[in-house]
């Protein structure tokens, strides 16, 4: 790939609990080019938040690299430079809790100016006016209200205004619209399609959600128990899934129409639950809810292969056997 | 319907007094649910599914909540105008419900074991029938077996706590399906889960409920889950019922603006792109819109439709639409 804006290699991130080790995330490499949207999508338990607290610098890493535009940012996390801070953002799962209560919309919208923008007094209310403009929110009937007076959809409005009040060129989206109903999701994402046009953003989208994934990621990232699994272009990942997990995934998907069914893959029944991270399995660590579990696959954890171009998979079926 | 109902909510109107005045929450809700019948009932957040629910199982705290008319009859008998005593018979014997949030529903401080025995001798109770201590377990052992529970009799002897949500999820199937109940209300009972286990799941509840006979009421706001698991389904906004037909032929061709709204708003893996969205947000409930409670937020509104209620028009076999440009003259 022609030079990522952002690149993390075999990326760790270990916690440390009274019932053992936690391998949140275990070594996960991954990039991501400007301009693209890449979907990260995982059960829950499976590392993806993990993964954007590393990035935008929340946790530092246990162990390997978080490049930005060519640099590590990955150490020294209280050494990050302002700029760097200016240019990661992210957006949080659940506006209600990321929103401080007590302060209004413009108070909230305020601080990343302050801080990133040095801007003060008349030029500051405008471009707070400016944020939730470009955001579709009102600023006359917004400006002065506080969170708990608007509706879930314009909460999480107000959490994207604020993280592209500082410009920044890449937004980590951590479910941005798993806690909101359909009608509303469907504005936001609306919504941040046309910024990332306008503002040539680069997104990484984390959800559970692959038929949102379908219309809005140009890659999408397959993560089970701290690890991708399958990564490839949109299209071709929904034309042809390859890892069996994959395919679960894809045939347990509740749809309404036939034309999306004609889409699944043929019907893998799901079983068994993901296991806890604390007692990650033998080998590759998806082989206890395998239907086409091999001998090999409790021994060994299988390596990313490169199956077609860009289209990279973590099975031992996949693996050329020699 | 032709069938007959085994349940039939007629003009249920529900509100709620709180301190700024009254919310009218349910306005007029029309449902009938047949013999081993299957239906859905889909809406927003905020659109009264739940509160429909609370009424038809009498759980409703009275006040806040104020019963503003209609009926409720199940097996003709209005619900609504029955002693206690007698709602609580119904429950303990015809009537059963899941919940969303199963760490909710089942008590923190009891055993799984405890929970579903506590149920199996109310219900035998309730029957005038008497089991040994060994059977009863043996049939709480199975009823947990049933819904695919790994290792049943281990989990009987387990808190709440030490389960995963799916299984917890499983353990208030179990509970809901002990007794032989004919009529199951499920309230969003997989939403909180995650895909391969809500398919494991649903896919549990189905084979269950077919071969007890049972019918169900699918509460959701997710439009794939009724679309897999109901014959029939009704589309709710804002304490009104919008629209109903055959789930397939509804789904497939949508009626009212509202479900057209809605159904464009869905993500589908045929990768056609999301719509923008329905305008607007779901009104509120102290001053709801006169007439259509839809028309602010309607693109095909006429002046008619802020005037009067729209009924529901009938467009065909099971097919009805409360839309005025479904009106024939």
């Amino acid at each position: 790939m022609a030079d990522p804006i952002l690149s993390v290699e075999r990326l760790k991130k270990h916690f440390p609990t009274k019932l053992g080790l936690v391998k949140a995330v275990d070594g996960i490499s991954l990039s991501v080019a400007a301009g693209e949207t890449i979907g990260l999508v995982g059960e829950s338990g499976s590392g993806k938040t993990t993964v954007a607290q590393c990035i935008v610098g929340i946790y530092p890493p246990t162990d390997g690299e978080i490049r930005f535009r060519g640099q590590p940012i990955s150490r020294e996390l209280r050494k990050r430079s302002k700029d760097l801070k200016r240019e990661i953002r992210i957006v949080f799962q659940d506006p209600g809790s990321s929103l401080n209560p007590k302060r209004t919309i413009s108070q909230i919208l305020s601080v990343p100016l302050k801080v990133h923008r040095n801007a003060r007094g008349r030029s500051r209310t405008a471009m707070i006016r400016n944020l939730l403009e470009m955001v579709e929110l009102p600023p006359d009937e917004y400006l002065h209200k506080y969170p708990q007076s608007i509706g879930g959809g314009e909460k999480q409005m107000v959490a994207i205004a604020r993280a592209l009040a500082t410009s920044p060129s890449f937004v980590v989206l951590d479910e941005p619209t798993s806690a909101l109903d359909v009608s509303v999701q469907a504005k936001i994402i609306n919504l941040l399609l046309e910024l990332q046009t306008k503002l040539s953003l680069t997104y990484l989208f984390i959800t559970h959600d692959l038929s949102l994934m379908r219309n809005v990621a140009t890659r999408v990232a397959i993560m089970y128990l701290g690890k991708i699994c399958e990564v490839a272009p949109t299209v071709e990942f929904f034309r042809n899934p390859l890892h069996p997990y994959t395919k679960m995934l894809l045939s347990s998907i509740p749809v309404v129409s036939e034309e999306e069914k004609a889409l699944k893959p043929a019907k893998i029944l799901s079983r068994g639950e993901i296991p806890s991270p604390v007692n990650v399995p033998p080998g590759c660590s998806f082989h206890l809810r395998c239907p086409m579990k091999m001998e090999i696959c409790s021994e060994a954890d299988p390596e990313m292969v490169e199956v077609e171009p860009d289209h990279l998979a973590r099975c031992h079926l996949l693996s050329r056997r020699s | 319907m032709g069938m007959t109902s085994l349940l039939e909510i007629r003009g249920l109107h529900v509100g709620f007094k709180i301190f700024d005045g009254l919310l009218k929450v349910l306005a007029g809700v029309e449902l009938a649910i047949g013999e081993g019948e299957r239906v859905g009932l889909v809406g927003e957040t905020g659109c009264g599914k739940t509160t429909t629910v609370k009424s038809v199982l009498r759980v409703l705290p009275i006040p806040p909540a104020r019963l503003d008319g209609g009926e409720i009859l199940y097996r003709a008998q209005d619900i609504l105008k029955m002693k206690p005593r007698e709602v609580r018979h119904l429950r303990r014997t015809e009537l059963t419900a899941i919940f969303q949030d199963p760490l909710q529903a089942l008590n923190p401080v009891f055993t799984v074991g405890t929970q579903l025995r506590d149920i199996v001798l109310d219900s035998l109770a309730a029957a005038g029938q008497r089991l040994t201590r060994k059977e009863i377990t043996a049939r709480c052992v199975q009823a947990l077996a049933e819904t695919g529970m790994p290792d049943p009799e281990r989990i009987m002897s387990n808190y709440p706590i030490q389960l995963s949500g799916g299984m917890r999820q499983r353990v208030c199937i179990a509970e809901a399906l002990i007794k032989s109940a004919k009529l199951l209300l499920a309230d969003e009972p997989t939403t909180n889960l995650d895909v391969t286990i809500q398919d494991q799941i649903l896919r549990k509840l189905d084979e269950l409920v077919e071969e007890k006979g049972m019918s169900v009421l699918m509460i959701t706001h997710s439009l794939g889950v009724v679309m897999d698991l109901t014959e029939r389904v009704y589309i709710m906004y804002a304490g009104t019922i919008v629209e109903e037909g055959r789930t397939e032929e509804l789904f497939a061709r949508p009626l009212h603006p509202y479900t057209q709204g809605l159904m464009k708003s869905v993500p589908k893996l045929t990768g056609e792109g999301i719509s923008k969205g329905i305008a607007g947000r779901i009104p509120n409930y102290l001053e709801p819109p006169s007439g259509c409670r839809f028309h602010p937020r309607c693109e095909h509104a006429m002046p008619i439709c802020e005037e009067e209620r729209p009924p529901l028009f009938s467009t065909g076999v099971n097919r009805r639409v409360a839309c005025f440009l479904y009106q024939r003259s």
